[in-house]
């Protein structure tokens, strides 16, 4: 199911096809005449494909016009600029050369150096997220707005400080050596990984666009571990970890849209497909020294995924997983969720035990999700006056009402009411 | 014995161009849309015409003008030719068309005349 999903963004996808092929035959530095052309070439394809039947080859008709556009606006450009002329002829030659790009690696290669290429250290990772959502998954300003809770003022700004980065260093030889790519491989993934959590852990938006983040994170990294440079353990796990998260998310939300805790998920929702790729992935991950992060993220996920039930869940292995995540990406965000798997497997009293420990970062003790922890372990424990006072706290500090929703009916069976 | 009409579709000159052109998921949406509603009157629908050029001329017996709208406000964008029994049924065929989403744009339909 969802590899049907994956190919259907036509007029999408294309996009990010056609910008990553121009932009490489004339240089980043016409990002915005690429961009103009690519999106001239969608229009007149809608206008001509509902009167005719669409072409046999839609990604070579698009090519075409794009092609043909950006040309004649190269030339309009530089018509008054006889010193460019030289450069323009070659530029022209460059973007109309017909090419052998019915081939599908090609055009993943493209993407893939696209990729690369906006993660460049020089771009602040919030805007080479918003540059890859633009340029390669063909997002409106507008929809990365929604996409990322964002202003559209905000994500242009964002957007246009990448593409004016990009345009002084991207590589004028139109190409990046091999230790560009090994250098830039963990930016990559980070991006990929933003991406995804972007559209999975998000709350407050519409499930049907949160997937689609998730999707086309999952989209860019399939064609990552299909490439030499990706085809290695920390991007195997990193894509099963997509994959076995992805599963599940149809099963968070009731028919209302109302969030459903873990326990409370119909598990014959999760989508099996899904999971199959998850686990496939993952075998493949399991090789070589380096246990990253992504590993331990997708153990985790991995073990829910296989739990028959909520009651049956390993919790023993989750805790395994969480401490190795803290140990490879040291965050207190970690330790809180080991917390809760400890509590689950060895009672509440374990889990504060281990939350006690450490202080936890202003970020965090400020954040609805620790006092919201804190207000169920207690509860559970039968330390009430505690209990009672962080869970008046995490509900005051959600941030959706669905959340809320989902906080009190939590705590009510945490009480032990209603069993 | 079914009756043909002439679809005439005006959108106003001007503001489009201004107006923030399409995302690809927006004309995914559109695709689709259009798909669906030629599939549903594809019996009705007699010839989908097309886009009319922006340029072209008014003739008249004496004189040829460039034009013919740099006057006016709206501007004829395309046409097509639809089958129906009735005006009535004509009109719902081209309600439902993406023709008209469009802020600013309407169809005008003519019965085109037989003896």
């Amino acid at each position: 199911m969802i590899n049907n999903e994956l190919v259907d963004h036509l007029f999408r996808h294309e996009y990010g096809k056609l910008v990553s092929l121009l932009s490489h035959r004339v240089g980043m530095r016409h990002i915005e005449m690429i961009e103009d052309a690519v999106q001239f070439a969608l229009t007149t394809a809608l206008d001509n494909w509902i009167r005719e039947q669409i072409p046999k080859n839609p990604s070579a008709w698009l090519f075409r016009v794009a092609s043909n556009k950006l040309v004649s606006e190269l030339r309009s450009e530089t018509r008054h600029n006889e010193l460019l002329q030289d450069n323009l002829e070659q530029l022209s030659r460059r973007a109309a050369e017909p090419s052998q790009f019915h081939l599908p690696n090609e055009l993943e290669d493209e993407m893939l150096r696209m990729l690369f290429i906006c993660c460049d250290h020089k771009v602040p990772i919030e805007s080479q997220l918003i540059f890859a959502l633009k340029s390669l998954c063909g997002f409106s300003i507008s929809e990365i707005a929604i996409r990322l809770f964002s202003s559209e003022a905000n994500i242009y700004k964002r957007l246009s400080r990448a593409r004016n980065t990009l345009k002084k260093i991207s590589p004028p030889s139109f190409e990046l050596s091999n230790s560009d790519y090994i250098k830039r491989l963990p930016s990559v993934t980070r991006i990929l990984y933003l991406m995804f959590t972007e559209g999975h852990l998000s709350s407050n938006v519409d499930f049907a666009i949160r997937k689609d983040l998730c999707e086309e994170a999952i989209r860019l990294t399939l064609i990552l571990v299909n490439h030499s440079v990706g085809d290695n353990p920390e991007c195997h796990a990193l894509l099963s970890l997509m994959f076995l998260n992805l599963s599940r998310m149809s099963a968070r939300e009731d028919m209302s849209g109302a969030l459903l805790l873990l326990e409370e998920q119909n598990r014959e929702l999760w989508d099996r497909g899904c999971i199959e790729h998850g686990l496939y992935w993952l075998a493949k991950s399991a090789d070589g020294q380096h246990f990253s992060r992504y590993h331990a993220e997708a153990g985790v996920a991995a073990e829910h995924c296989l739990a028959s039930s909520y009651k049956k869940t390993n919790w023993e292995r989750i805790v395994d997983c969480y401490l190795l995540l803290e140990q490879s990406a040291p965050s207190a965000l970690h330790q809180l969720n080991r917390a809760i798997a400890i509590a689950e497997w060895k009672g509440p009293q374990a889990g504060l035990e281990v939350l006690q420990a450490n202080t936890p970062p202003s970020w965090l003790a400020s954040n609805y999700l620790w006092s919201a922890v804190l207000a169920d372990l207690h509860l559970r424990a039968r330390e009430y006056q505690l209990g009672e006072y962080y869970s008046i706290e995490a509900i005051h500090s959600a941030p959706s009402q669905q959340i809320c929703d989902l906080l009190k009916r939590r705590f009510a069976k945490s009480r032990g009411e209603g069993q | 014995m079914s009756k043909q009409f002439l679809c005439i579709q005006r959108s106003q000159s001007g503001p489009c161009e201004s107006a923030p052109s399409p995302s690809p998921s927006q004309m995914e949406a559109m695709y689709a849309k259009f798909n669906a509603w030629k599939e549903k009157y594809s019996e009705h629908i007699v010839d989908m015409g097309g886009k009319l050029n922006a340029d072209g001329k008014v003739v008249k017996q004496d004189s040829a003008h460039d034009g013919p709208f740099i006057e006016s406000k709206e501007i004829i964008g395309g046409f097509m030719i639809v089958s129906a029994d009735s005006l009535e049924f004509a009109t719902e065929i081209v309600q439902a068309s993406p023709g008209v989403a469009m802020p600013g744009s309407s169809v005008e339909i003519r019965e085109i005349h037989k003896p």
